[in-house]
């Protein structure tokens, strides 16, 4: 294959180009990666709980923040045709402080004990009691707090003491790890003891059918994913990493498609001697598309290895938001290798139109 | 019996008073077995005579036959066939794939399809014998001297076995002692294989190896002699 041999032959030139390959797909790996983890960060609490619709209160603008439902609401929700099941539950924002002078902010959500909205706990065991806290594994990596500690959130001027008795694997809301309460313990976080404006739940989870889109006097539904894509910034968020993938895609495409025109333009000679002595013209642009394809795989095997090695290493420590799935390396490698191809197809076309009458004219 | 028989071709670039006449009616016969030695000055038409023979350009009138076969209308795929296997081309200058080996050079015309490859290596090698490049089969084409990368073109267009070969100006990078071993290695090869031949040159020396000369001004032949009467 005169392709290989030439890659053979020429490393430096093809290495040079394989690594700059490599590089932006190493960038896009990253990036896709980024935007996996932040759209964890961002729900991905609330995407695991198990049910498939979300009720919200219908002045809330579908913002899980803003969303306070009554006793009344809840009522009529668990009464709707179509609801097998729905249970309250409640969010709200603590600062905890789980060291001296060490605190971060965690997702607390509230939910009725032994209901199916309480998270399977991993380690440990369920809420028993309005003092029991459920804590995430990301917590525990963070704070390194274990089973059977006391973490104090803060209810009014006071804070109140809550014991860890499980770990579960919920991940986090709002880029904020998440913790569950019962839902009384919640409302008193919330409303700090007074009785006249507590509300019943933030949302209702519910497992049923046909239920998006139903509405009642206070209240609206809409499926989980629906949600999950509401809650503040993630939209936003997902078409900036999006926007940043397409950015690197069509960078790498123009890298490619440049390198291999500049190739291309240094053997039209060399290209017009072979059409000369009967290479067909198919035969040479497969030749120029075997090495575009060559590069792109082996630069995006290369990203993929260095993307392994980041995260064995520099991002280990979980403080950075980026989630490595192989789907994520395989969908941004096969996307290098086709931008690549895409970039190189003026090349090719190069090639096609060379005229091998030019074989004659090298004086 | 001719292989290449040209009748009345004509070639033409261009149009109005832009229009420039490169080959004007030109009837030529190239028998088998027989080298014709192209001269002329530069645009008296010679290249252009040798790339309507290798159906690298078309003819504007006239026709062109190889083998009693009427090339003169080939289409785009019949073309790269016949340049592939009833033709050898042999360039002026360097024409060798830079990052291939000498035998490598032989063996890039079997990637383009219709051959035996094992056929195809037991040629490359004997070639590679019989114009002394034994010893350097395995040198990339760069680090060849210019006689025997011209020997290499030589086998390269032999390779196919064709029955025609065009040359364009193989001794114009070559000082005289190298230009004689190599229109004496192709000249060899023509008769002892019975290939026809044309050979472009302005080297009057080399011209005069040949069976015949042809001279050829302003696009039209102005003689045709064997080099015999020329002596």
């Amino acid at each position: 294959m005169l392709a290989l041999v030439e890659i053979r032959r020429r490393k430096l030139q093809f290495g040079f180009v394989t690594g700059v390959v490599g590089l932006i797909a190493y960038l896009i790996i990253m990036v896709t990666g980024l935007g996996l983890g932040l759209y964890e960060a961002a729900g991905t609490a609330l995407l695991r709980l198990n049910g498939d619709h979300l009720a919200y209160a219908a002045n809330s603008n579908l913002s899980v923040i803003r969303s306070r439902l009554s006793d009344a609401d809840v009522a009529q929700v668990q009464a709707l045709p179509g609801v097998e099941r729905a249970s309250p539950i409640g969010y709200v924002a603590a600062v905890i402080e789980y060291a001296p002078e060490e605190s971060d902010t965690a997702a607390i959500i509230g939910v009725i004990p032994g209901a199916f909205s309480e998270p399977e706990v991993v380690e440990g065991r369920p809420i028993g009691g309005p003092a029991d806290i459920l804590i995430d594994r990301s917590w525990v990596r963070v704070a390194g707090t274990r089973i059977g500690d006391t973490l104090a959130l803060p209810v009014g001027f006071q804070t109140r003491e809550f014991t860890v008795v499980g770990i579960v694997d919920q991940g986090y809301f709002f880029f904020q790890p998440a913790m569950f309460v019962d839902i009384a313990s919640w409302q008193d976080l919330v409303f700090q003891g007074d009785a006249m404006e507590e509300p019943a739940a933030s949302l209702v989870l519910i497992q049923g059918r046909d239920l998006d889109g139903v509405r009642g006097e206070g209240w609206r539904i809409v499926t989980k994913q629906d949600g999950f894509n509401n809650i503040e910034g993630v939209q936003a968020q997902q078409s900036t990493v999006d926007a940043l993938r397409y950015m690197g895609l069509l960078i790498g495409a123009m890298v490619i498609g440049v390198f291999f025109y500049v190739i291309t333009l240094q053997k039209v000679s060399l290209l017009g001697i072979l059409k000369a002595i009967g290479a067909p013209g198919p035969y040479l642009v497969g030749q120029g598309l075997l090495q575009v394809l060559v590069v792109c795989v082996v630069g995006a095997a290369l990203a993929v290895a260095l993307a392994i090695l980041t995260e064995a290493t520099v991002l280990a420590s979980d403080t950075i938001p980026i989630d490595f799935t192989t789907s994520a390396m395989t969908t941004s490698s096969v996307s290098v290798v086709i931008a690549g191809v895409v970039g190189s197809l003026l090349s090719a076309r190069q090639v096609a139109s060379i005229d091998p009458i030019i074989a004659m004219q090298q004086q | 019996m001719a292989i290449l028989e040209l009748r009345d071709v004509s070639k033409s670039f261009g149009q109005g008073a832009r229009r420039v006449d490169a080959v004007r009616e030109v009837t030529l016969d190239v028998d088998r077995g027989e080298v014709v030695a192209l001269e002329g000055p530069s645009g008296s038409g010679k290249t252009t005579l040798l790339a309507l023979a290798g159906a690298l350009l078309t003819p504007t009138a006239g026709e062109i036959r190889v083998d009693g076969d009427d090339i003169t209308n080939y289409g785009g795929q019949a073309r790269t066939r016949y340049r592939r296997d009833r033709v050898g081309f042999v360039f002026q200058g360097s024409n060798m794939v830079p990052f291939l080996t000498a035998r490598e050079n032989l063996l890039i015309v079997g990637q383009f399809g219709g051959a035996d490859r094992t056929a195809l290596r037991l040629r490359a090698d004997e070639l590679l014998e019989q114009l002394d490049l034994t010893a350097v089969r395995d040198q990339v084409a760069t680090s060849l001297s210019g006689g025997e990368r011209q020997r290499v073109a030589i086998a390269r267009a032999l390779m196919r076995d064709p029955s025609l070969l065009l040359v364009d100006e193989p001794t114009a990078s070559l000082n005289f002692e190298l230009g004689v071993l190599v229109v004496d290695a192709l000249l060899s090869e023509v008769h002892q294989r019975q290939k026809a031949c044309i050979m472009v040159t302005h080297d009057d020396r080399m011209a005069q190896r040949a069976d015949r000369l042809v001279e050829i001004r302003d696009g039209r032949i102005l003689a045709d002699r064997s080099s015999f009467e020329t002596l």
